[in-house]
């Protein structure tokens, strides 16, 4: 099984780089990646840039801290919220420190089966695999089965236009080995942290990748309505070769909302 | 060896279970489905009984353990485990339970006294002993 993993690996390298030296021939001398023209979805930026792929989230639980790659982005900071929500998102988040102490812990969207979105989505509970296509970025999440997709090099839609859903409507081109993404269309009841938001929220991301190996995501969200200015985050992710992603259907749910106290409760019993 | 190699060796041996524990604490990594606030980790018990049916999903795998409790008294516990992904990301099978097992499980209580908990650990027929996941943690009886 070894030999097979070893000799699958050799084999999507060597595809990858036939494909990159197949690709970087239409570039007509310039790096494919140098200035991917507008609505170009032949692009040749996707393969070079070895997003593709399976990743964690890094470090894991359970894991070390690898001296070998950079030091791991710090814990999100508290949301920049305007005065008139700030105290009651602290109410809010010590009511739940308290429930938590208590045994009796949130019913959240989450606990309920509902994916968690974007940004939060980027988290990275479970695996997350990467596909890099013509034209397009598609990232998976395990849990819940999450599907985002980036269109590359595209105009984003007007903010009033973006039907609002839980990854909303995200554009993205490559700035050298960079890739910047902007999301907007995020539907209100979906919420990072349980921060509040309007329709105007948008998402800013910088997708690095350090090596071969490691990359981040520098979120930044913007929202005038809610924030006072931009909450900046970073999340770091590690390669997870050969795996294979799961599926995830939520169809098994034993949590349920107590009456009397609003927090989780497990169903006993069949 | 030289010297700057063995300081070197030194300074991992210091620096990285210092940077790993810093890092647990601070990355605020995804747990789970929801908190674990349900359950009481500090006071895990252990049950051996026969297994009624062993439901591998989403959110969660669950056991149904029939199991006689310190009183003697034979009940039907709810085992709560991680999901089908990090179960088998640990080694886990989704047939390698079945109804009629002789199992053993340490479990963290319910809070709320009911016969359910969390799976700390579980020991196969065959001797075989699975954790449930680092979110879960582990077991801290044996």
């Amino acid at each position: 099984m070894l030999q097979e993993m070893r000799r699958s690996a050799r084999g999507e390298r060597a595809a990858f780089i036939v494909t990159a030296l197949a690709l970087g021939m239409t570039g007509a001398g310039a790096p494919a990646w140098a200035a991917p023209s507008k609505g170009d979805h032949a692009a040749p930026t996707a393969a070079i840039h070895g997003l593709t792929g399976t990743w964690n989230r890094y470090p894991q639980l359970d894991e070390g801290v690898d001296p070998k790659l950079p030091p791991p982005p710090p814990p999100v900071g508290p949301p920049p919220l305007k005065p008139e929500y700030k105290a009651a998102w602290e109410t809010q988040q010590k009511a739940a420190h308290e429930a938590d102490a208590r045994g009796e812990p949130a019913f959240t969207d989450y606990v309920k089966c509902l994916p968690d979105g974007m940004p939060a989505m980027m988290l990275g509970m479970f695996p997350m695999e990467v596909l890099q296509t013509p034209g397009q970025v598609t990232i998976m999440q395990e849990a819940y089965n999450q599907v985002r997709r980036i269109y590359l090099n595209e105009k984003q839609i007007a903010i009033e236009d973006a039907e609002p859903g839980y990854w909303g409507h995200s554009v993205g081109h490559w700035e050298g080995d960079t890739l910047i993404v902007d999301t907007v269309g995020i539907k209100e009841s979906v919420r990072f942290r349980n921060t509040p938001h309007s329709d105007q929220m948008r998402i800013h991301e910088r997708i690095h990748m350090t090596t071969p190996d490691f990359f981040e995501d520098q979120i930044t969200v913007e929202d005038p309505a809610y924030l006072t200015g931009p909450w900046n985050f970073t999340w770091a992710y590690k390669r997870l070769p050969h795996y294979k992603m799961l599926e995830y259907v939520c169809d098994s749910n034993r949590e349920y909302k107590d009456p009397k106290t609003g927090g989780t409760r497990l169903r006993i019993g069949h | 060896m030289t010297q700057s190699v063995r300081d070197r060796r030194m300074l991992r041996r210091i620096v990285m279970p210092l940077c790993a524990a810093l890092a647990v604490g601070a990355a605020g990594v995804a747990l789970a489905h929801h908190s674990f606030a349900m359950f009481d980790s500090d006071h895990q018990i252990k049950l051996a009984g026969t297994v009624k049916s062993f439901e591998w999903a989403n959110p969660h795998v669950y056991i149904e353990l029939n199991a006689t409790d310190a009183d003697g008294t034979s009940k039907d516990y709810t085992v709560e485990c991680a999901n089908p992904g990090i179960l088998n990301r640990i080694g886990w099978k989704f047939n390698m339970i079945k109804p009629g097992d002789k199992i053993t499980v340490i479990i963290a209580p319910l809070k709320t006294g009911e016969p359910g908990g969390l799976l700390k650990q579980v020991t196969l027929p065959d001797g075989r002993k699975f954790a449930n996941g680092a979110p879960a943690g582990k077991a801290n009886i044996q």
